[in-house]
């Protein structure tokens, strides 16, 4: 009964302080997917940038937890743009697939940048936030996964507050129903599509200083990150913002239930094909492109 | 067809017979250390044709080519030990081991769109590379295993040596191509057209896309399974590092500066970039910087523009542009 328990508490412990990343790494994949109806394959290595970014900000000086909160903030908004302008801003009127494949020419190059600039050693970005470890009930959160839920729902809940109440918001909602109705209302998509990449780039810097403690800054890890963001939005279903994080978290925690279950070593193959699995499942009306 | 669209597939052709006999004509005179190099271009050549069943043909973008061809190889090595001797037999199994595979992948995502259908490829990738390292038993782990077995045909005899393997490879290609041309003018090769020109009026035209897509999808990975199965007895070693996304990632950059639904343009692509890019390899990993730009480039600039023109392309649409 203690090892039952004692297995609990670690499932929850490690499930969450991943699955925060994967939420937020969903958030940001549904944004661009939602208002742009583009999947981004380049969501991980806005990422790994943005960590990396943050890695030399921390060698350089000193950072307290609001600036490193501020520069995350700045350095995810700064990446999203260029982002956008370097990918869908070029091809608007391009051929989707296009625009897909261009998303995926950014991933190959920035992975090229990270190199060139950081090299291959993988980097171990220290935690930023002073959080202490939670103990809740029978549960116990590790100061690394305290930090990492505390950002992930703070970033989720401004999130939903701006879409549902801000003007901006509200232009992405409106362009991601129907974006020549919202034109005619006089919001413009274009600039909708560049803030929904802005914000899809914060999530992602939020994501990096969660996930840099925990498992270290890699060149080779923005693929595998954003696959696994693409796993939580797709479970959550790309239509509420708790709805898509709660993917996120469950994602974290079965792959945590499966690595102590099982092996380690087939922790990636389970959850790629539950990937498989749920878009074999999913119904044609929810993904489909809705034609303007 | 009006004169000038015949002259241009008569031009075509010629230059297309004339590729080829030039490359048959290397393999007879080449030293056998220096048909290694071009036997390697050949081999992504024609994972660069199945990538063009698969994008080329029907649209969809598949970062999968690396796992089909990896899945043949392993199949191969691991099945020549069982049954010797039998290559013909295990060359079926594997192509239709990869056929089945991205069929069924390919079919059920075909109504959620090309990005779903490329990431599930993404995952197939990686699966593939997770499943060889985890049973390392079987498939030897990160080391990889020796194929000590070669390849024996019926009524030759066991294949050993560079030139006849270069020639697999050669007859490999042509038959690539041969079935693409074929495919391209057909019924079928319209089909493929009209869904990726416009899904919606295809679909209204009576055409079953997922069925014809997934064919698509499904030759691309068997001609995949092939390359790998040639590749694994000719360097007579299986790894994943040879077949991971990096392969996949490498006949979609040639592909698309070759110019999908085209057939000289990509694979003159891989003949004279690939020699080229060999230049860069003191970057080491950082060469995918390179990579990257020239595919951004090529996307923007290259004639992936001219092709997705639809009303442009209808006038040649018998299958003229080679």
């Amino acid at each position: 009964m203690a090892s039952l328990t004692a297995y609990a508490v670690q499932t929850v412990n490690s499930g969450l302080a991943l699955g925060s990343v994967y939420g937020l790494m969903a958030l940001g994949f549904s944004l661009i997917y939602n208002s742009s109806r583009l999947i981004n394959f380049a969501q991980g290595e806005l990422l790994l940038l943005c960590g990396l970014t943050l890695y030399s900000l921390t060698q350089a000086i000193q950072v307290n937890p609001a600036f490193a909160l501020a520069a995350a903030g700045a350095c995810g908004y700064f990446a999203g743009f260029i982002m956008y302008s370097s990918t869908l801003g070029l091809s608007f009127r391009a051929n989707p697939l296009r625009q897909l494949m261009l998303t995926v020419a950014a991933s190959l190059t920035w992975q090229g940048v990270a190199i060139l600039v950081w090299g291959k050693k993988p980097l171990l970005l220290p935690r930023l936030l002073p959080i202490p470890a939670v103990t809740v009930g029978p549960f116990y959160l590790s100061a690394d996964t305290a930090a990492s839920l505390a950002m992930a729902l703070a970033a989720a809940g401004l999130l939903s507050l701006f879409l549902a109440k801000t003007r901006y918001g509200r232009a992405i909602r409106a362009v991601s129903m129907n974006s020549l109705a919202a034109r005619l209302q006089g919001v413009s998509p274009t600039n909708a599509h560049a803030l929904s990449f802005a914000l899809a780039g914060v999530t992602a810097a939020l994501g990096s200083m969660a996930v840099g403690p925990q498992t270290m800054l890699r060149y080779d890890m923005g693929l595998g990150l954003g696959l696994k963001g693409f796993v939580a939005a797709s479970l959550g279903g790309y239509d509420s913002v708790w709805k898509v994080f709660a993917g996120g978290v469950i994602l974290g925690l079965v792959e945590a239930a499966l690595v102590l279950t099982f092996s380690a070593e087939l922790k990636e193959t389970l959850s790629y094909a539950l990937l498989i699995g749920l878009l074999l499942l999913a119904k044609s009306d929810r993904a489909r492109p809705v034609k303007a | 067809m009006n004169s000038v669209a015949v002259s241009t597939q008569i031009s075509a052709r010629a230059a297309g017979t004339s590729l080829f006999a030039m490359l048959a004509l290397l393999g007879f005179i080449l030293p056998n250390y220096e048909l290694l190099a071009v036997s390697q271009h050949l081999f992504l050549a024609i994972n660069v044709m199945a990538l063009n069943f698969c994008l080329g043909l029907g649209g969809q973008v598949s970062l999968a080519q690396g796992a089909f061809c990896g899945l043949g190889a392993y199949i191969s090595a691991l099945l020549h030990p069982v049954m010797p001797g039998a290559s013909l037999a295990i060359a079926v199994a594997a192509s239709g081991a990869a056929f089945a595979l991205a069929a069924a992948v390919s079919r059920p995502l075909e109504k959620l769109g090309e990005g779903f259908l490329a990431m599930a490829t993404l995952a197939v990738t990686l699966i593939f590379t997770n499943l060889i390292l985890s049973f390392e038993s079987i498939t030897g782990g990160t080391a990889g295993m020796m194929v000590d077995l070669k390849l024996s045909l019926p009524f030759i005899g066991p294949i050993s040596g560079d030139k006849p393997y270069y020639f697999l490879f050669l007859g490999l290609l042509l038959a690539s191509v041969l079935v693409f041309a074929r495919i391209r003018a057909s019924r079928l090769g319209r089909a493929l057209l009209a869904c990726h020109d416009d899904p919606e009026a295809a679909s209204a035209c009576g055409v079953h896309r997922a069925a014809v897509r997934s064919l698509a999808f499904g030759l691309g990975g068997a001609l995949s399974a092939l390359a790998g199965m040639l590749q694994a007895h000719y360097s007579g070693f299986v790894s994943p590092g040879q077949y991971s996304l990096e392969l996949s990632l490498k006949a979609l950059l040639f592909l698309v500066i070759g110019g999908p639904g085209r057939i000289l343009g990509p694979i003159a692509a891989v003949l004279i970039l690939e020699t080229a890019l060999s230049k860069i390899h003191f970057l080491g990993e950082a060469r995918v910087l390179v990579h990257g730009l020239l595919l951004a480039l090529a996307l923007l600039l290259g004639p992936v523009r001219s092709f997705h023109t639809g009303r442009a392309r209808f006038t040649n649409a018998a299958g003229t542009d080679t």
